[in-house]
């Protein structure tokens, strides 16, 4: 009854409550926006697919946590801010009465506007202006699930945890700490869930029902996704029960505790508050007071703006609270900062300085960042009216302004010291990792420095808009959004130029090689463009800051009117100057030195070229034999020089009238372009760059001419984004999309389907099939060049390394520069790739094979893999494949401005990332298996070069990737063996899950984790079945016929052909599910039964059901009758999850359908199943091995 | 120094007339303000203390416009408002200092010198380590009253400073009150007509936002003597009497009734005449038996 009454009181307030309807429009359009986001996307899967609605109710709810925090630290606090709570204490309310009443009804409320998010993720979908074709047909019961699946259960559980931490801590800090702890929690437990392979834990252990989603949608192809509804799959209301009884456990136990007292008595945990004091008021001596009066100049202005600050500062920072927020930073950054790095194969770095912030900067802690500076910003706001001494500070004689600034001021300290909480575990997470090299400096200068700035930034945004909009919850919400809207008007592409997104920069990147390089100087441009918006935010929050009591927004307004004059006005006319002067400047740089392209405008040259001068693809051309450069780098301008010749040769069989010359990289500059005959251009098209040179004398077959050419890279100011690594103080790196390019080249048209179809081109041309090409001449890249004769003189600054493939003949100091001058000695395929560091050299042998690492001095860890990977693989391949052909091998480190390996001849890159990297316990030497990869590419995509067509990835990627984890197999044993293919496994099956369509394996186009990672699996597993040998010795014929230089360029065809001969009859099937088609298999045990035999041994009688499909590009599938040889194990006990050792392990036929297996084993047997090792593509992989029962 | 309050009206959004046409001339020395509450002191005294505009009229404050030169004003403003906290967790001491700071007293040994004098006349220098947190209400006030003292305010405004006090707290604080007030425009608003009479040197009544009596006390009560007549009667016999007469007060005196009554002569048997005190002024003057609410004289000459 009273129970009803409180419901209902509470119930009505809330609806009353303007708040709440604006709370219910929040996530209204949180939802909505997210469709948006989603649309924006490439995605084959329909954005209104139902594991999208579920994905989309899921993070909206996320969202909603904050939408919750308000709705139940409102409906527990209350009471207590308003001063009610003696009166209704002494009521003859009961617990839970009083509590149940108030959580009910914010529950109910919360769960009422809630339907809001299914209402805009419903809105968003029918927006006229979004492409139809992104979208499936409307099917309600995906919403309502989403609703009662993901929505409805985690406000309760929020709801419950926030209202009981709002109730015990009677404040509202901790509610919005309570709130993103949630958020935080979740993400922490979705990344240690997967990992376990603990089924009930994994089952349980989420909260928020994201796992048990993830978990059983991972591997459903785009087909299955578009349709197929979540439903109430057992596993995730199993999952959502649980955690609503946790729910109900945790409000009982607040039920317990919670006492009707005033705080000191009730308060319970801690020292026992101080009772009040008295002190009468006993006249002992008269004093006078000192008649002083206030002084006012601008000494006492600075003065009254600190002594604000350090009265804000003395409030917020040695409360409880605070300390629960340091070191709830601190640990943090122990837990998302302790894997710094994990990288490919979840090898782990050193936790060098630069990584561990990084780690930790873009990791879930940024939301902290923003939820810190909205909840402090509206803490000073708000702390002086809470506390009641307003009116008294409001009618001291400090200008509104000061005020401003002083608490601003707190709240940089705050920030401040919220950064060296940060800073400080991170030194810890490297002690603790037994890496000693601090680097305080960069600490100081990334952590108090940049990242400080952008927080300073935000600071004012949210301290303003907590000014204007004078009300605190609806303020915590609003300014949390301001300080999100560059993330997210950022992700939706709307608006990318950073004049336009409040306190962005063209972003940065720290390299141990480069520092901040040439970052630095556009961010503080940007930085000081946005603090004069900051100084004007400051302007308008001094205008509208209430003082006294001043209802009402005309009122508000006039006053702000009157405010604007004197020492304001003047500070916003600076303000609007400097607004002005850096933003003009900034545009220079950005749009007028720099050409700043609108998002979709951009690939409009590239859709030129291909419009006008497609027509001159098969326009026979003559080829690059040979390249004779001279290449000056600047590392300091920084800029560079490239001048030099090619020799042209006419390779086909008729003469050529003209030559197609075109630069492909706009940010050059041709300064001459000249040939040894006379010629005259008749077309030059500035904006493509592309001409055409009539040549007086045709170039007949076989006959050659010398283009040269002398070409500038000049960067000029800064642009909107993407500043240029190319060339940088130390570490550059560029390549031939510098030099000038012959005839058309297919390789630069755009590739992006809607980028093409916004230009009006159609879909690209599909690749060639490899049974239409044959072996033939057809060439991937560019088609100007095959090998080419290189002679490269490289000058860099005194103290640097330049390197290009090719053949070291000389070096020297001239002019206080270092040459150095490379030549083939025999063509190569023509990258022109060059780097220019300090660098230092690691060197050994390899017979007669020179191996040396160029790398920065500061990472030597790598340096003993590497050569050992080098040596190894070099030994594997020549003996496996045939000789290596060169007579040195390197290594060269680039800066992390772009994170991959690339193998170029006899030389191969790695980012800086790549030399960070360690191995401990249990992990995978990434820098031995990296480099096995791209010594393999010196085979496969060096010495054999494929065809223009499908299939193309098979002959470089699946090839490399094979022999790596056959070097790393041999040289760490199979164990380790076992883990390279289990990554391989898991990186396919996820692959084809979240990308692009999938194809056969023969006819593989830009799909990575098919070149990569099913190629592998599937040669692989041919070296299981026939022996690693009949692999090795097919590839070994492939390379004979394809690898001599003879211009004979293979297919997949090519190599599946050899592949096939050397496997038996009986395994075609096989080859044809790996290569030819999309073959999935699914096998489980479903029943494992022993019985001792009475001789010692068990008879083991295990259920194995088969079932194998094929699937479509799309994933639709249809099942085929499966007929094979499956390995079938049994295993002792092992220690927890691990197999035990095998008692038995055969392969057996297994067929559709259940069939009934049983084997004889000498021991107790602890698991079996059927293919324990995952040898089959198989999503399902969980349901492979049973326990063994009695 | 000199507050003139020329036509002053503030109606709140709610239609709630708070400050209907105020005038008011506010000499140096104790000022009070009596009214009932709700009657508009505390809306009336945070318009002179800049915290709110008025919609019409202006306050003077010698040369300064108190309603456009707030800045100017607060630097000579001492404010103590009806209800108020401080930041719980801060020492006395350090937070007096922060005050004094914001009232622009930057020298640190002058203003330490402040604080201290501040902290003994409010007898709150023994106590000057602790938090605020842990003061009793009077000291609290008082502890109000020294961050309202602070940079020698010309103005000094104090909003039901009494209210919450014991009886001995009161009676010290308005004596501390009294020293102070001598050299400054003190406007003392209350409820509470003890305090006015002890202090005061004038007094303006205020009900419905308006002013209904402007003058000295010991002249005001000059006024009513003759007038004022008391009985002690039974609790049935009040009725009738009420109707009858215009009493304009009753109290209880150990279980008897004591009615005062506004009359020009004898009212009835029984009655004796009264020195009338303030309180007697302040009741005839809510009863509409006296000041601008009343009828004009003439006219009850001729009744």
């Amino acid at each position: 009854m009273r129970l009803r009454e409180v419901f209902r009181y509470e119930l009505t307030h809330r609806l009353r409550s303007p708040s709440t309807w604006i709370y219910a429009l929040f996530l209204f359009g949180v939802a909505f926006l997210m469709i948006h986001i989603q649309a924006d996307g490439d995605g084959l899967v329909q954005i209104n697919a139902p594991e999208q609605v579920a994905l989309g109710s899921l993070i909206a709810g996320m969202v909603g946590l904050l939408v919750s925090a308000g709705l139940f630290g409102d409906a527990a606090v209350r009471d207590l801010e308003a001063g009610m709570d003696p009166l209704l204490f002494t009521s003859p309310l009961r617990k839970i009465e009083y509590l149940g009443g108030r959580f009910l009804a914010a529950l109910t409320v919360n769960a009422v506007i809630l339907i809001a998010v299914p209402l805009g993720l419903v809105a968003a979908s029918h927006m006229p202006y979004l492409e139809a074709a992104a979208f499936g047909p409307f099917r309600p019961i995906a919403y309502v699930q989403g609703y009662l699946l993901f929505l409805l259960p985690n406000v309760v559980l929020g709801g419950t945890v926030l209202f009981t931490i709002a109730v015990l801590a009677r404040q509202v800090i901790p509610v919005y700490l309570g709130a993103i702890s949630i958020f935080i929690g979740y993400l922490f437990g979705v990344s240690i869930l997967s990992q376990t392979d603990h089924a009930m834990l994994a089952l349980l252990g989420d909260p928020i029902g994201a796992s048990s989603l993830n978990a059983m949608t991972q591997y459903w192809a785009e087909a299955e996704r578009n349709t197929r509804l979540v439903g109430f799959p057992p596993n995730l209301v199993i999952n959502r029960l649980f955690w609503l009884t946790v729910a109900a456990g945790a409000f009982a136990g607040l039920l317990r505790r919670f006492r009707f007292a005033h705080p000191d008595v009730g308060g319970g945990r801690g020292r026992p508050r101080r009772a009040e004091m008295e002190a009468p008021m006993v006249r002992r001596d008269r004093v006078a007071i000192p008649r002083v009066a206030g002084t006012f100049s601008a000494r006492t202005t600075a003065r009254q703006a600190l002594s604000v600050a350090r009265n804000a500062i003395a409030e917020v920072v040695p409360t409880r609270v605070f300390a629960v927020v340091l070191l709830g930073c601190v640990g943090l950054t122990m837990l998302f900062g302790w894997d710094v790095g994990s990288s490919v194969f979840d090898t782990s770095t050193w936790p060098v300085t630069v990584l561990v912030i990084e780690t930790v900067l873009n990791t879930p802690i940024t939301p902290i960042f923003y939820l810190l500076t909205t909840v402090y910003a509206g803490e000073l706001v708000w702390k002086e009216r809470d506390v009641g001494v307003a009116e008294i500070a409001d009618a001291a004689p400090v200008r509104g302004g000061i005020v401003l600034l002083g608490r601003f001021l707190a709240l940089v300290v705050i920030l401040a010291m919220i950064h060296g909480a940060i800073m400080v575990s991170g030194m810890l997470i490297q002690a603790l990792q037994g890496y000693y090299r601090f680097e305080v400096g960069l600490y100081l200068r990334i952590l108090l420095g940049l990242h400080l700035i952008d927080g300073v930034l935000l600071a004012a945004l949210a301290m303003t808009i907590h000014v204007i909009v004078n009300q605190k919850y609806l303020g915590h919400l609003i300014a949390l959004m301001a300080l999100l809207h560059p993330v997210i008007v950022g992700e939706s592409g709307l608006v990318r130029h950073h004049l336009l997104l409040y306190g962005t920069d063209p972003g940065w990147t720290y390299s141990d090689m480069n520092g901040f390089g040439g970052f630095i100087g556009p961010y503080i441009w940007f930085k000081l463009y946005w603090a004069a918006w900051a100084l004007l935010l400051a302007v308008l929050a001094t205008l509208f800051l209430v003082r006294g009591h001043q209802p009402g927004v005309r009122r508000r307004l006039t006053q702000a009117r009157a405010r604007f004059a004197g020492p304001v006005a003047r500070v916003a006319g600076v303000a609007a100057v400097l607004i002005v002067a850096l933003g003009s400047a900034i545009f220079y740089n950005t749009n007028v030195l720099n050409a700043h392209v609108a998002p979709d405008a951009q690939g409009g040259p590239q859709a030129e070229y291909e419009r006008r001068y497609k027509q001159f693809e098969h326009t026979p051309q003559p080829a690059i034999a040979a390249a004779d450069l001279r290449i000056e780098i600047y590392p300091d301008e920084p800029a560079a020089d490239l001048t030099g010749s090619y020799r042209l040769v006419n390779r086909t069989d008729t003469a050529i009238d003209s030559v197609h010359v075109s630069f492909v990289d706009p940010n050059v500059e041709a300064r001459s372009i000249a040939f040894d005959r006379s010629a005259s251009p008749v077309l030059e098209d500035r904006e493509t760059s592309y001409r055409i040179y009539a040549l007086e004398r045709p170039l007949e077959p076989g006959e050659s001419l010398r283009l040269r050419f002398d070409v500038a890279f000049r960067p000029r100011g800064f642009p909107n984004s993407a500043i240029q690594t190319d060339v940088v103080g130390n570490g550059a790196r560029f390549n031939r999309s510098w030099l000038p390019v012959v005839g058309y080249q297919r390789a630069f048209e755009l590739a992006d389907d809607e980028a093409r179809s916004r230009f009006g081109l159609g879909p690209r041309e599909a690749l060639p099939n490899p049974a239409e090409v044959g072996a033939g001449r057809y060439r991937l890249d560019r088609l100007d060049a095959d090998l080419v004769d290189v002679s490269m003189v490289i000058g860099t600054s005194a103290d640097q390394t330049a390197i290009t493939p090719g053949v070291l003949r000389r070096s020297w100091t001239e002019n206080g520069r270092r040459y150095f001058h490379y030549e083939t000695d025999t063509p190569i395929s023509f990258g022109g790739t060059v780097f220019s560091a300090g660098y230092a050299v690691r060197e050994d042998r390899w017979n007669d094979v020179a191996l040396s690492v160029y790398h920065h001095p500061a990472h030597p860890w790598t340096l003993d893999a590497t050569i050992r990977s080098m040596k190894a693989s070099l030994e594997y391949f020549t003996e496996q494949f045939g000789p290596y052909r060169e007579r040195q091998l390197r290594v060269v480190e680039f800066p992390r401005y772009g994170g991959f390996g690339v193998a170029h001849p006899h030389t191969i890159a790695f980012s800086e990332d790549y030399f960070l990297s360690r191995v401990r316990d249990g992990e995978i030497d990434q820098a031995f298996y990296g480099t096995a990869h791209e010594v393999a590419h010196q085979w496969w995509g060096g010495q054999v070069r494929g065809a223009t067509a499908r299939g193309h990835g098979l002959l470089t990627e699946s090839l490399a990737n094979y022999s790596a984890m056959m070097v790393t197999e041999k040289t760490f044993g199979p164990e380790v063996g076992r883990r390279v293919y289990d990554f391989q496994m898991n990186r396919y099956l996820g692959g084809r899950a979240s990308q692009s369509r999938e194809a056969p394996l023969l006819e593989v186009e830009d799909q990575p984790y098919l070149a990569y990672r099913k190629g592998a699996i599937a040669l692989y597993t041919l070296q299981e079945r026939i022996g690693e040998e009949r692999v090795n010795g097919a590839l070994r014929r492939y390379l004979e016929k394809f690898g001599g230089g003879g211009g004979l360029h293979p297919t997949s065809l090519d190599l599946y052909a050899e592949l096939r001969a050397v496997t038996p009859d009986t395994l075609h099937p096989l080859l044809t599910d790996l290569f030819e088609t999309i073959t999935l298999w699914d096998v489980r045990a479903t029943r494992a039964e022993a019985a001792p035999t009475g001789t010692g041994a068990y008879r083991l009688t295990l259920d194995v059901v088969g079932r194998k499909v094929r699937a479509d590009s799309v994933g639709n599938e249809t099942e085929v009758p499966m007929d094979e040889l499956v390995e079938i194990g049994v295993f002792a006990p092992g220690e927890g999850a691990a197999l035990g050792e095998p008692l038995h392990l055969q392969r057996h036929r297994i067929r559709s359908g259940v069939q009934t297996i049983t084997v004889t084993v000498p021991r107790p047997p602890g698991r079996a199943g059927v293919d324990p090792y995952r040898r089959l593509i198989d999503r399902d992989w969980g349901n492979n091995m049973l326990e063994v029962r009695e | 120094m000199h507050l003139v309050i020329r036509g002053l009206f503030k109606t709140y959004p709610n239609g709630t007339r708070a400050v209907n046409g105020v005038s008011l001339d506010i000499p140096r020395g104790m000022f009070g303000l009596l009214g009932p509450n709700g009657a508009g002191k505390s809306t009336l005294m945070r318009i002179i203390a800049t915290l709110q505009d008025p919609d019409e009229g202006s306050i003077h404050l010698g040369d300064l416009d108190v309603v456009r030169q707030k800045h100017e004003v607060r630097r000579t403003l001492g404010y103590l408002p009806q209800s108020f906290g401080f930041h719980p967790k801060v020492r006395a001491e350090r937070l007096l200092d922060h005050f004094a700071v914001l009232k622009g007293i930057a020298e640190p040994g002058v203003r330490r010198d402040v604080v201290e004098s501040l902290l003994r006349q409010t007898n709150l220098w023994d106590v000057r380590g602790q938090k605020i947190g842990t003061f009793s209400g009077g000291m609290r006030q008082r502890f109000g009253v020294a961050v309202a003292l602070l940079g020698n305010p010309t103005l000094i405004i104090v909003d039901e400073p009494t209210a919450g006090l014991d009886p001995a707290e009161r009676v010290r604080f308005l004596n501390l009150l009294g020293e102070i007030g001598e050299d400054s425009v003190v406007i003392l608003s209350t409820h509470i007509v003890e305090d006015v009479e002890e202090l005061c040197s004038r007094v303006a009544i205020i009900d419905g936002g308006e002013i209904l009596l402007e003058a000295e006390p010991s002249r005001a009560i000059e006024e009513l003597r003759g007038r004022i007549w008391r009985r002690t009667v039974g609790r049935d016999e009040l009725p009738a009497l009420e109707r009858e007469l215009a009493v304009i007060s009753t109290r209880m005196l150990a279980g008897r009734t004591i009615v005062h009554v506004h009359a020009e002569a004898l009212p009835g048997a029984g009655f004796e005449p009264v020195e009338p005190d303030l309180k007697d002024v302040y009741f005839s003057v809510m009863a509409g038996l006296h000041g601008r609410r009343a009828p004009a004289p003439v006219a009850r000459a001729a009744s």
